[in-house]
């Protein structure tokens, strides 16, 4: 373990770091929900890709348990899931948020300010590159903008994955190393059952309310 | 600095014989992607070659304006052309303002091309100069701060010191600020180049058409002029593009073997870019022209981001 290859290796994360936050940009851009549901697996895609970086430069086996899991679970699986569900109540194939695109995009862009500005008295902390918990931190604020942004269930779902996403980098920048393997697996399976629940309480609003706006929920139903 | 007479006339004809060939290329690998066959990549020249043979009709109420725009949209583009760094890491025009008047210069282009749609007084001609206008109010701010973050970080604005700077080890173009800064500069050319979420290239349908019908009402020579200054703007931007990101093989003096390196990098860099470009104008949509702001605050988010990002991290 050289010095150069860690040079390397911590550009190659933040420039990784930095293409998740774009992702992340992108789908708050993006309006079709298939093109929302393939961002989020490449999203994750990247963040395996990072998992598998800091486990083969730092020797963290555990972290590459990590890294293969979120292959299969979130770039194979979940996307997978969340198509076919998609695919079978047939629902129109546009987003329709609250706010603008460009209003929108605005306010992620000060969520990440926000969050390099917050982030700014760590970044000494972090050897894996000073921009990764910064893009961690932005990555669940514009996740949570955009659940509360949108209407439909199913957008509020990835929006959700997208937060664990975002946790999970954190989770990789801070403690270089990761978090111990149980808790990891945890949050993991956690997100999986919840987003299998969720899909099935999707179908079942659907199935009552004859669309997927959570807003009304708030209509009685006999 | 005095610009060489030599550097100036080779890149001169460089631009212009490598625009249409550009060009042509994504056109024809654009039809190999749909499976048709394509036109020849030097179907460009052909069809230029046609154009300056073949007569104008002008409109007998269109002023001198009309006459002048090709030329200047030639001009300009080939200005801006002189002052980005092609082959070498030193442009051969380098004295006024570098990357600043090369976005003033290519706005001046965009202004008689409008002026240009306007004169004859067709509705399309109008309609194609507005929505022209529109975009570019929006891709301008956008380019301006991706290309103000990579000027920040090198420290100064003229392009080749910024190339160098560049260029210093430490792979300082794999920075955070560097990749949101390409990003923003991507849309910007896809909405510069008229691609296709924003525009159409391959069609003259009314509702859609924004380049094509500021170009509807010329013909014959002005016709060829108007349309190589387009190509050979999208070469500069291209260039500038990648000559700015990835600087790699511009090397700093000029002799014989740093001008053929230069040479074979710049092509294998353009390949690259052009095959992005096809491949998202192949996978994409043609956006409503009222979705195309939504686009391009996103590149200008992208653009404030790298920009201020250069400024948290010093």
């Amino acid at each position: 373990m050289n010095l150069p290859s860690i040079e390397i290796s911590s550009r190659l994360i933040t420039l990784l770091a930095t293409l998740m936050l774009m992702l992340q940009l992108l789908l708050v851009v993006q309006r079709m929900l298939i093109s929302n549901i393939r961002l989020f697996a490449l999203q994750s895609l990247l963040l395996a890709v990072i998992a598998a970086v800091v486990a083969y430069v730092y020797g963290a086996w555990h972290v590459l348990f990590v890294a293969v899991l979120t292959l299969l679970g979130k770039v194979i699986f979940l996307p997978w899931l969340l198509q076919r569900l998609v695919r079978r109540i047939k629902i129109e194939e546009e987003i329709h948020p609250f706010l603008g695109m460009p209003a929108s995009m605005l306010i992620c862009g000060a969520l990440t300010v926000l969050s390099y500005v917050v982030a700014r008295p760590f970044t000494s902390l972090a050897r894996l590159g000073n921009n990764t918990l910064p893009v961690a931190l932005a990555l669940l604020l514009t996740g949570l903008f955009l659940m509360i942004n949108r209407r439909k269930a199913i957008t509020q779902v990835l929006a959700l994955l997208t937060t664990e996403n975002g946790m999970m980098l954190a989770a990789i920048a801070l403690t270089t190393y990761g978090m111990p393997l149980v808790v990891e697996i945890g949050i993991f399976f956690d997100v999986v059952v919840a987003v299998m629940v969720l899909g099935i309480l999707v179908f079942r609003i659907r199935e009552s309310f004859d669309s997927m706006d959570v807003s009304k929920l708030n209509e009685l139903k006999g | 600095m005095n610009p060489d007479p030599l550097a100036v006339l080779a890149q001169t004809v460089l631009l212009i014989v490598l625009a249409p060939l550009l060009s042509g290329l994504i056109k024809n690998w654009k039809a190999k992607l749909q499976n048709r066959r394509g036109a020849r990549i030097w179907q460009p020249y052909l069809d230029f070659v046609k154009y300056l043979r073949k007569d104008m009709v002008i409109s007998e109420h269109a002023s001198w304006i009309f006459r002048v725009a090709p030329w200047v949209i030639f001009l300009t583009a080939l200005v801006a052309g002189l002052m980005v760094p092609l082959v070498t890491a030193q442009a051969p025009l380098g004295l006024f303002g570098g990357a600043l008047a090369v976005v003033g210069v290519l706005a001046l282009g965009r202004f008689f091309m409008a002026l240009g749609g306007l004169d004859p007084a067709t509705t399309f001609g109008g309609m194609g100069s507005s929505r022209e206008m529109t975009i570019a109010a929006l891709a301008e701010p956008a380019m301006m701060l991706a290309i103000f973050t990579v000027a920040t970080m090198a420290g100064s604005t003229n392009l080749g010191q910024i190339v160098l700077a560049e260029q210093e080890p430490g792979w300082k173009f794999l920075d955070a600020p560097h990749a949101l800064a390409f990003a923003a500069m991507f849309i910007v050319l896809l909405a510069e180049t008229g691609r296709i979420p924003v525009d159409n290239p391959s069609t003259h349908l009314e509702l859609t058409m924004i380049h094509e019908a500021m170009a509807l009402e010329y013909s014959g020579r002005s016709l060829a002029f108007v349309e190589w200054g387009a190509a050979i703007k999208q070469l500069v931007l291209m260039a500038l593009l990648a000559n700015l990101f990835f600087p790699l093989g511009l090397a700093p003096g000029v002799t014989l073997a740093s001008f053929g390196a230069g040479l074979a990098f710049l092509a294998a860099k353009l390949l690259v870019l052009a095959g992005a470009v096809v491949l998202v104008e192949f996978t994409n949509s043609k956006l409503r022209l009222f979705r195309v702001p939504d686009l391009l605050s996103a590149a200008f988010m992208l653009g404030t981001l790298a920009l201020v990002s250069t400024f948290l991290f010093r």
